[in-house]
């Protein structure tokens, strides 16, 4: 049962980071990035370049992860989704964009890192044992700290920076942000770069307990959307809750019924549909967004 | 001989806040009555459970006798009590013509299948859904611009689009929700008109819920007003405008569309 | 097909004669039997792309298309395989399974609108992906192999369609399957659009508060539309299936669906013949970037990504279809 609790706040921990990165760019663009998890495995290999190979202190390497794909989200907000957001007569074609972008990162991903799964050296030895009934590899407890940590750090820069204040305007009504003087290209694009620079930050941390590939993207993706769904779209809370319930149900399906192979997922998209009939918005969603 | 329309005992809470509560009036055939009041005085409300677009907490709204609250929308369509929207809610890339033509499908005597494989009564019904339109819309004085796309259409004009597609579906009572708002004296004039004709020409009882109290005051035969919720006063214009309840309740709130 | 001008009947004649004289022609001439393959593929997937526009078509994303065209498949290779029946009965079963899936499922999850719907359909091609996975009858990550390919069929004696393992030219028939099934889908898609309900359909894309305030039973029209979209999945995926006569877990997946969803927007959401255009476009590009080897992905989105940049409103926004079997 304490294992089972302990897995739940580790992985929920990680997933909520991944959510608030969808949920805020989806709040401010009513973008659905599609490239989400590429941004993820991004942050991964940029550290494990760093960090595992050519040797940089673990907390740079993350810096480093963080800031390149703040670049990242930041060029690809200002070229490629504000104009298209400009041009197109419909707002499907941001989700295409997206696609195409998350077929474009998966490409770069494979010829500049290959396709080979990569890990780096632990960055913590040993095995926190309680009584063998709660076993923590020492690691994954630091993570969890520091992803935790990362999530009360975006939840003060949100609650108390100018930037946070700006940028929740602007989630909530655009013209009016504009109206009150937000400078709305520019922290569009501020949001854009801060939602993949999260993606990047969990995808540093992770690199160091369960490695990168290339094909992580796409699933992470996935859970990153039925996160976003359970907790209600566009909502910073409903992200947290989103991902703090998605990594307990994984937590215990995981435990309970490994026996029976891979339905764990299964239970849960099916519980997740019946979730979605009664509550369409999700836990802390407005109705349709 | 029982009214068309009975608004019954109705109430609408959300939450711990009441919106209408215990509302009752009768809205005969062939008349045209008003909802009026203040803004937030529960207008829109009981409207949409009128028109079966939110379910009522409690009460009823009963057409012909038969209960028509808490269905489906378009079951109270069906059955011939048409809402009409203000003016941002149009089929967007639909030419005039078009939006009339579809929504004149209740009347269709051919079945989807039938349409699908080109039957005899799925043509006859294009002849007669197309005739149709053209005589609506030249009743309507829209005839100049039927082939103009709905997002292309002046706000004034929209108001009439909204009412030509609630006509097209041949109903015998029309919801007109703030026909008159955000125009001027000219335009709500020729509206006045307009809906007076729809009364007069097609038979059709008409309810409306409005602000405007000049443009309430010439059309209805009888006008109800709510106040938070309630309903205060029910009665001609002329009795209407020498409620003392009524005045207070207009000079009481910082409503600014008094006009009386 | 009724009412059409001279001209569209010209461009349809045009159509039909490149699909079966001129590609066989040009296939023959140039030796590049591959070709069949491709466009084969083209065709199927062009079906479930059909699909795909038409839950568009009542303003729906849709992104969940694999997952019923990985039903199709399977629903068709269950019964062609364990219960012996012929393929051509397989087939419409396939789609029929699919449609009554997509009904069930469509009942909670179309009152779901914009990215929220487009959100849960893309999770519902995982869930078939992993039910694939852990149900008996689907044989887990084997899959199903050794699909026999279609039987003859023949009624009283005259037969309709020959037996496609007596057959020389497997590639050649499978390809005027393929093609004749595609012509059908969009016949009635084109007749779909534009009858009643296809009206109806454009209302509630449009508005739906004001659609069902004329009287349209939105949930029942959206229900119907997502079960003929899911029909065309079916369809499209059974037929897929027979051809690779195997079906696995992973045969159709999420980037599947995304691409489905893909094809419809590169062709142009508001025209019939979009999806076709936008399903050859794509495949037979990422076909030909074959020869780019590990740049492959890479020269495909970023072309993907300048046409979303430069022309967001589909391909067929450029008016380069007019001519054709509009």
């Amino acid at each position: 049962m304490e294992q089972i609790l302990a897995n739940g706040v580790y992985l929920g921990s990680q997933y909520a980071m991944i959510a608030l990165g969808l949920t805020l760019i989806f709040a401010l663009m009513n973008v659905l990035n599609f490239a989400h998890g590429q941004m993820y495995v991004i942050g991964g290999f940029v550290t494990y370049t760093f960090y595992g190979q050519l040797g940089v202190p673990f907390v740079l390497a993350l810096i480093i992860s963080c800031l390149t794909l703040a670049v990242l989200g930041a060029l690809i907000e200002k070229f490629l989704f504000a104009p298209v957001i400009k041009g197109s007569a419909r707002e499907e074609s941001t989700m295409l964009l997206a696609a195409g972008i998350a077929f474009l990162l998966d490409a770069l991903i494979l010829l500049i890192f290959g396709e080979k799964q990569r890990g780096v050296p632990k960055i913590v030895n040993g095995v926190f044992n309680y009584d063998f009934r709660l076993i923590m590899p020492y690691d994954r407890i630091v993570i969890c700290v520091l992803a935790i940590l990362s999530i009360i750090a975006f939840i003060c820069l949100m609650q108390y920076s100018k930037t946070g204040r700006a940028l929740r305007a602007l989630a909530q009504d655009r013209t009016a942000a504009q109206l009150m003087g937000v400078n709305v290209d520019r922290y569009s694009m501020i949001g854009f770069a801060l939602g993949a620079m999260l993606a990047g930050l969990v995808g540093g941390l992770l690199v160091t307990i369960t490695g990168v590939n290339l094909g992580m993207g796409g699933p992470t993706s996935i859970k990153a959307f039925m996160m976003v769904m359970i907790g209600g779209a566009g909502v910073i809370s409903g992200a947290i809750w989103g991902g703090i319930i998605l990594g307990f149900m994984e937590a215990i399906g995981l435990a309970v019924l490994s026996q029976y192979g891979d339905i764990t997922y299964l239970l849960i998209f099916v519980s997740l549909m019946i979730f979605l009939a009664i509550r369409p918005q999700g836990l802390m969603g407005k109705p349709w967004g | 001989m029982t009214p068309l329309l009975q608004i019954r005992n109705v109430t609408k809470k959300y939450g711990g806040l009441t919106a209408n509560n215990d509302i009752s009036f009768d809205v005969s055939e062939n008349e045209i009555l008003s909802v009026i009041g203040p803004n937030g005085a529960g207008k829109s409300t009981l409207f949409k459970m009128i028109s079966s677009f939110v379910p009522t907490t409690s009460g009823e709204v009963l057409f012909g006798g038969e209960r028509i609250s808490n269905l489906k929308p378009h079951v109270v369509a069906r059955k011939g009590v048409v809402r009409t929207f203000q003016e941002t809610t149009i089929f967007k890339s639909m030419t005039v013509r078009e939006s009339v033509i579809v929504a004149q499908h209740l009347r269709a005597k051919a079945s989807l299948g039938g349409y699908f494989w080109g039957s005899k009564a799925a043509k006859d019904d294009v002849v007669s859904f197309g005739k149709y339109a053209d005589e609506l819309l030249e009743f309507l004085g829209m005839s100049e611009i039927s082939d103009e796309l709905a997002s292309n259409l002046p706000q004034g004009n929209l108001r009439a689009l909204g009412v030509a597609i609630g006509l097209a579906t041949g109903p015998k009572v029309l919801l007109l929700d703030e026909p008159f708002a955000g125009m001027n004296h000219d335009e709500t004039m020729r509206m006045v008109e307009l809906v007076r004709s729809v009364r007069d020409a097609r038979g059709v009882t008409v309810l409306l819920v409005e602000h405007d109290m000049p443009a309430v005051m010439t059309i209805s035969d009888r006008i109800v007003v709510l106040n938070f919720g309630e309903k205060i006063a029910e009665g001609t214009p002329s009795e209407i405008q020498n409620n003392e309840k009524v005045i207070e309740a207009y000079l009481g709130s910082a409503d600014d569309e008094i006009g009386m | 097909m009724k009412n059409l001008t001279s001209k569209q009947l010209v461009g349809v004649g045009l159509f039909l004669f490149a699909v079966f004289v001129a590609v066989p022609v040009l296939i023959r001439i140039t030796g590049r039997w591959d070709f069949y393959f491709t466009l084969t593929s083209v065709a199927l997937l062009a079906i479930a792309s059909a699909g795909v526009w038409l839950t568009f078509y009542i303003g729906r994303i849709n992104i969940g298309q694999g997952a019923f065209a990985l039903i199709g498949a399977y629903v068709s290779a269950i019964l062609v395989v364990k219960g012996g029946v012929s393929f051509w009965i397989s087939l419409p079963a396939a789609g029929l399974f699919a449609a009554l899936v997509a009904i069930l499922i469509g009942l909670p999850i179309l009152r779901l609108r914009g990215v929220y719907f487009a959100m849960i359909t893309l999770v519902l091609t995982q869930v078939v992906t992993l039910t694939a996975l852990a149900l008996p009858i689907t044989n887990g990550a084997k899959g199903i192999s050794s699909i026999p390919l279609p039987s003859g069929i023949s009624i009283f004696g005259v037969p309709i369609i020959p037996d496609f393992a007596a057959m020389e030219n497997t590639k050649l028939a499978f390809y005027y399957a393929a093609c004749i099934l595609m012509i059908l889908t969009y016949a009635a898609l084109y007749r779909l659009v534009n009858s009643r309900l296809g009206h109806l359909c454009r209302s509630m894309q449009q508005n739906e508060e004001l659609a069902s305030s004329i009287g349209v039973n939105i949930s029942y029209i959206r229900i119907v539309i997502f079960a003929i979209s899911s029909f065309f999945g079916g369809i499209g995926g059974a037929m897929f299936g027979s051809i690779a006569q195997s079906v696995y877990p992973s045969s159709f997946q999420v980037a599947d669906s995304v691409n489905f969803m893909l094809n419809c927007f590169l062709g142009g959401l508001g025209y019939v013949f979009g999806p076709m255009l936008g399903t050859l476009v794509l495949y037979f590009g990422w076909d030909l970037l074959f020869e780019l080897g590990k740049y492959q992905l890479l020269v495909y989105s970023l072309i993907l990504i300048a046409v979303i940049r430069f022309l967001p409103n589909g391909l067929l926004s450029l008016r380069l279809g007019k001519g054709g079997p509009k």
